[in-house]
């Protein structure tokens, strides 16, 4: 076996983990921020519940108790929260990616196969929303939408489509010209047929992997924009607003840092060597 | 003439996107809920008084008008004021707070185009030898490692760690003002590490592809030196796609030091952008906005009228 075989079972075990770890995480381990009181008596107020969790057993170290990694500043079980920021993120990513991937394949074959006034104003305008940096645009419909999960999801979904459509266009671009879609042609298959038929299963395989490297580069941008506070928003966790906390409190406490960078760099890590990986097996040129 | 015409068009649609961006940053205050005679005016405001001060301020006038308006203020710099704190005009905001992100960003591109043409100039040279492996694992980890990431990993290693506080870490914190730059080494190590890693590997692929090319091997044979000939033979020709990227990765320093100015309070075109954000300032974010735009575009114009000057080729095939 290749080295880079190596790597693409790593990152795919690990990615396994990952995705049960956020399945069945926040299932077997819950963050405790509104103790049951709150059930019992309406009058106490978020503040108390706050205060109380503040008061109860913050920054305690790994292993005491029934918190595995520790807890958070507002007593919250490590563990749990890295859970349900794993959901956080890759569901963000997943549903971006999910969006980008419809929304490219339909611009990229558009671009090749729409009509012929069409074609041209696609392929520039995706030339000119890939060159555009992206971060300011995701900036814009943030300051536009508002703060949380949805307004970011609307916004990396802008953003990330032009990549795919790209991909998607060249790659369309040269099988149109295989013989075996030319004598589909001839045989008159329409071009619908033709699409769906022949040439987008030939590019699924490649699409896999890009949505891969892509997705990783989803997920990395969504936690840019909650670490930076204009993306998922406490008390939603995500790695990139827990990595802001822990920053504020990195001279006291800097083990908390540890855990969601860990997380996210693996994270990350790992959908580039499956990416990686899975396109030297489906791409002609590599 | 044709390279003339050419560059006439790049401008010329250089020009465009300008224009594309500022219409978006106008559409995106035109959708956003609530205007500024909304926010100025308060929250206990009549509907009464909105509407006073909203046809003093022009608003109520259709968008095409303002727009227009918008785009020719804009050109001359003025952007408007602030709609919160003491109200003050976004351009002398921007003029404040626009050399700090210029300078870490131009630091660190230089940093990174330095070490990086250099790094990678020995890991072609050495291709699939000891030490182009251990540059290219490293290259990829400062390519997928976050700056946010890295940036206290740096700081809790380096300044709390090694005692070296006093020099990176504590001088920002606790008086800004000092006419020292420690504080903005780690910043810029932080901004720089991307852009290097990135330049390694672009350099690397370019070198190993120029390397196999025949002018070296007639250059071998003529029995030019080893350093001239990687210097000045191989390097030459393989520089050119390095200047695109470094061109474009300056671009994207100058829009994408938000994280940097965020972590390290440094007070740049970035933080400005995320605090007018999270405070709702729209004419700031806008402001923001269109002039990093306008430097990522005008740094991918300067790529377009630098590249025909490098590189004789397109210089002849475009006359």
């Amino acid at each position: 076996m290749k080295k880079r075989d190596w790597f693409l079972i790593g990152g795919a075990i690990y990615l396994v983990f990952i995705v049960a770890f956020a399945a069945f995480g926040p299932a077997i381990r819950q963050v405790q921020l509104y103790p049951l009181a709150k059930q019992v008596d309406p009058a106490i107020t978020q503040f108390d519940v706050v205060r109380e969790a503040v008061s109860k057993k913050p920054f305690q170290p790994p292993g005491t108790g029934e918190a595995f990694l520790g807890t958070d500043e507002l007593s919250r079980d490590v563990v749990a929260r890295l859970a349900q920021g794993a959901r956080v993120s890759l569901l963000v990513g997943l549903v971006v990616q999910g969006i980008a991937l419809v929304v490219g394949v339909l611009m990229g074959v558009l671009g090749v196969f729409g009509p012929k006034w069409l074609r041209q104003p696609i392929m520039r305008f995706t030339d000119g929303m890939f060159a555009f940096p992206d971060i300011l645009l995701a900036i814009l419909i943030v300051a536009v939408v508002g703060l949380g999960i949805l307004p970011v999801i609307a916004a990396l979904a802008v953003t990330s489509w032009p990549s795919i459509a790209r991909l998607v266009s060249t790659q369309v671009a040269t099988l149109k010209d295989r013989e075996y879609v030319v004598a589909a042609k001839a045989a008159g298959a329409p071009t619908g047929y033709l699409v769906i038929k022949h040439i987008l299963p030939q590019l699924s395989g490649l699409l896999l992997a890009y949505s891969m490297i892509e997705l990783a580069g989803t997920i990395l941008a969504e936690s840019t924009l909650s670490f930076l506070g204009i993306g998922v928003q406490e008390p939603d966790p995500s790695w990139g607003n827990m990595i802001n906390t822990a920053r504020i409190n990195m001279n006291s406490h800097p083990v908390m840092l540890i855990w969601p960078c860990l997380f996210l760099s693996a994270t990350i890590f790992a959908l580039n060597f499956v990416g990686d990986g899975l396109r030297a097996y489906f791409d002609p040129k590599s | 003439m044709q390279l003339a015409r050419a560059l006439v068009t790049r401008l010329f649609f250089g020009v465009l996107s300008l224009l594309f961006i500022s219409f978006v940053t106008f559409m995106a205050d035109e959708i956003a809920p609530g205007d500024a005679a909304t926010v100025l005016s308060g929250e206990k405001a009549s509907l009464e008084t909105v509407e006073r001060l909203r046809r003093q301020m022009g608003l109520d006038r259709p968008w095409p008008i303002r727009y227009v308006e918008f785009v020719g203020h804009s050109a001359r710099g003025d952007f408007g004021k602030s709609l919160y704190g003491i109200k003050e005009d976004v351009g002398v905001i921007l003029a404040r707070n626009l050399p700090m992100t210029l300078f870490i960003a131009t630091c660190a591109i230089s940093i990174a185009s330095l070490i990086g043409i250099t790094l990678g100039t020995f890991a072609g040279v050495y291709q699939n030898k000891l030490p182009d492996r251990f540059i290219l694992v490293v290259s990829t980890l400062g390519v997928t490692l976050p700056n946010f990431v890295l940036a206290p990993l740096l700081v809790f290693f380096l300044a709390n760690k090694q005692g070296l506080f006093d020099l990176f870490y504590q001088t920002w914190e606790v008086n800004r003002k000092d006419p020292d730059f420690y504080y903005l080494f780690l910043p810029i190590v932080v901004l720089s590490a991307r852009p290097t890693a990135l330049i390694t590997r672009l350099t690397r692929a370019s070198m190993v592809d120029t390397l196999q090319q025949e002018f070296i091997r007639t250059a071998v044979a003529k029995g030019v030196p080893r350093f001239r000939l990687y210097t000045v033979h191989a390097l030459r020709n393989a520089i050119l796609p390095v200047v695109t990227a470094i061109g474009t990765t300056f671009g994207f320093l100058l829009t994408g030091s938000f994280v940097v100015e965020t972590f390290f309070r440094l007070p740049g075109l970035g933080s400005t952008t995320i605090d007018a954000i999270k405070k709702g300032d729209m004419p700031v974010v806008q402001a923001c906005v269109m002039l990093t735009g306008a430097l990522f575009i005008f740094l991918n114009l300067v790529v377009d009228f630098l590249l025909p000057i490098l590189d004789p080729r397109i210089r002849e095939s475009q006359v």
